[in-house]
């Protein structure tokens, strides 16, 4: 598995590839590869989605993204 | 003469509309998308909860499989538990099987009627002489004329027949109504690429069809449509939107290739279905052909990101993960290798179409075993350096997983008997929709003894509060 930690200055649900998938400041784990990292609403966030290609991260070591508030 | 000429324009009348006999095709996705569509739902019902999170794979194996998977059903019912306060059956707590060939007539019964199963199943189909049963269909005359038509073959009359005598016609609609659970996944062999069929919206929506309108009965007989004994089942494709046919996953995979090769292939299949006029219909056969225990479905649904187990990891709602594997393989004798002379062509057909169904079976199993133990040891890994920082005054709180899981994979196989003339006998059951009444009892009465045995199983029942 691949590790992904996203950053928001709120508590908000993840979308990986459109569909919901953890929340903000907890580890998600996704399958390596391309994936499009969005926010649920409000929405308050830009930029509006992340293009991420996860490979080699570890529990320990997430590859890490920030929203910022819009 | 007058009397000879009616006879032959009633044959020829006969013969036409026999020739114009055809399987019941699949709808295409109505506008906008039913909301009964055949999907995992988050929301669980009844006594069920998310976060004790039960899937069982029920194997292919005819009616042996079928018998064997019926005695897990049956003990997991017998099996009282404490959970989150409430008492229950371990039963209520199962969340998804996914079923192949055998395994699927049980799995299909037990989603569509549940506690009906242990009624009335083993006296509808497992006490049944089922392939005498399709044997008669086939020879009845005016099916004849209908088996002469080129789009109506063997497996649709075997479709008919489950239908009329064990699914009374119900639609994936039933199957999935309000959301319930367990969520069935019946699984099926795609003819053209080899992969695994899942009848579930999402693999209906790549054909640009409608799940919900679907037999239950055709989706069984695919799984279950045995190399040579029955003929492949097909599925129109059906033109859609390009948005609507690959998801925003799917384009995402295409992507992959040099990074996860497996989720590019997964994603390239399902991209070859957007030209229609390339591939207008599907070929199923035998779910076995592609995965032989089932496991294949739970597992991507443990990896992939858009697995409904790993969504539900994500979310934290899992707390316990209890896989239970019930595989009813056999290995018949070895006739093959004490002869110089190769085998001839009848052996060697049958093998080409036999031999591989269980030869990757244990590395899924090991590979699931690697998925789990690797949350296991992140889980560790995460505990461990946080339990060190926390002596440093200050420092920081490392990144958390959602939740910690603690998860348990039971592995039923006739090969875990003790006892080797226990073991022998149901190592040299055959392979087919006919056993005695006698067989299946021991057959039924095996699977919650290899259940009740299982060390896995023993501990995780150890971990739950008995009422």
């Amino acid at each position: 598995m691949e590790f992904l930690l996203v950053h928001f200055e709120r508590s908000r649900r993840v979308k990986v590839d459109d569909e919901f998938n953890g929340r903000t400041e907890v580890v998600i784990e996704l399958e390596a590869g391309t994936h499009v990292v969005s926010l649920g609403p409000p929405d308050n966030f830009k930029p509006s989605e992340q293009t991420v290609v996860l490979k080699n991260t570890s529990p320990l070591q997430p590859r890490e993204i920030t929203f910022d508030p819009k | 003469m007058i009397r000879n000429n009616a006879r032959a324009a009633l044959l020829v009348a006969v013969f036409a509309l026999g020739g114009c006999a055809h399987y019941p095709v699949n709808d295409p996705l109505s506008q906008p998308v039913a909301t009964s569509e055949y999907r995992f739902n988050d929301q669980p019902s009844g006594a069920n909860t998310n976060e004790l999170f039960v899937c069982l794979t029920f194997s292919g194996g005819g009616t042996r499989a079928a018998a064997l998977s019926y005695g897990v059903l049956q003990k997991l019912r017998d099996t009282p538990i404490t959970w989150k306060g409430s008492q229950k059956r371990l039963l209520d707590e199962i969340d998804c099987i996914s079923s192949v060939s055998g395994g699927s007539f049980t799995a299909a019964y037990y989603g569509l009627f549940g506690e009906r199963v242990f009624a009335d199943f083993r006296r509808d189909f497992l006490e049944t002489d089922v392939q005498g049963a399709l044997l008669g269909r086939a020879l009845a005359p005016t099916n004849w004329v209908r088996l002469a038509s080129p789009t109506f073959s063997r497996i649709d009359l075997a479709a008919e027949y489950y239908g009329d005598a064990l699914f009374e016609h119900k639609t994936f609609q039933a199957l999935g109504a309000g959301g319930k659970r367990p969520f069935v996944i019946i699984n099926a062999t795609n003819m053209a690429n080899g992969e695994r069929f899942e009848f579930t919206q999402s693999d209906f929506t790549v054909l640009g069809s409608d799940l919900s309108s679907y037999p239950v009965a055709r989706a069984v007989a695919a799984s279950s449509a045995f190399p040579f004994l029955l003929s492949p089942l097909s599925l129109r494709n059906y033109p859609a939107p390009e948005t609507t046919k690959l998801t925003r996953d799917i384009h995402n995979g295409l992507d992959d290739f040099y990074t996860d090769r497996r989720r590019y292939q997964w994603a390239f299949n399902r991209a070859g279905y957007v030209d229609v006029a390339k591939r207008p219909y599907v070929h199923l056969m035998d779910g076995g052909l592609a995965d032989n225990i089932g496991l294949r479905p739970i597992e991507a649904a443990y990896r992939r990101s858009s697995g409904f187990i790993r969504k539900l990891i994500n979310d934290g709602s899992i707390e316990k993960l209890l896989i239970i594997v019930v595989n009813a393989r056999t290995e018949g004798t070895d006739t093959i290798s004490g002869s110089e002379s190769p085998p001839g062509l009848l052996t060697v057909a049958s093998k080409t179409a036999t031999v591989a169904l269980d030869n990757y079976s244990f590395e899924t199993i090991q590979l699931f075993k690697d998925l789990r133990d690797e949350r296991a040891r992140a889980q560790r890994d995460i505990a461990a350096c946080q339990e060190k920082l926390n002596a440093c005054p200050g420092a920081p709180r490392l990144p958390r997983l959602a939740n910690d899981i603690d998860s348990y994979f039971v592995d039923i196989d006739f090969y875990a008997l003790k006892d080797p003339a226990r073991r022998d006998y149901f190592l040299n059951l055959p392979t087919s929709f006919k056993l005695s009444a006698d067989e299946v009892a021991k057959l039924i009465d095996v699977g919650g003894d290899l259940l009740a045995a299982d060390p896995e199983f023993r501990r995780f029942l150890d971990t739950i509060a008995k009422p």
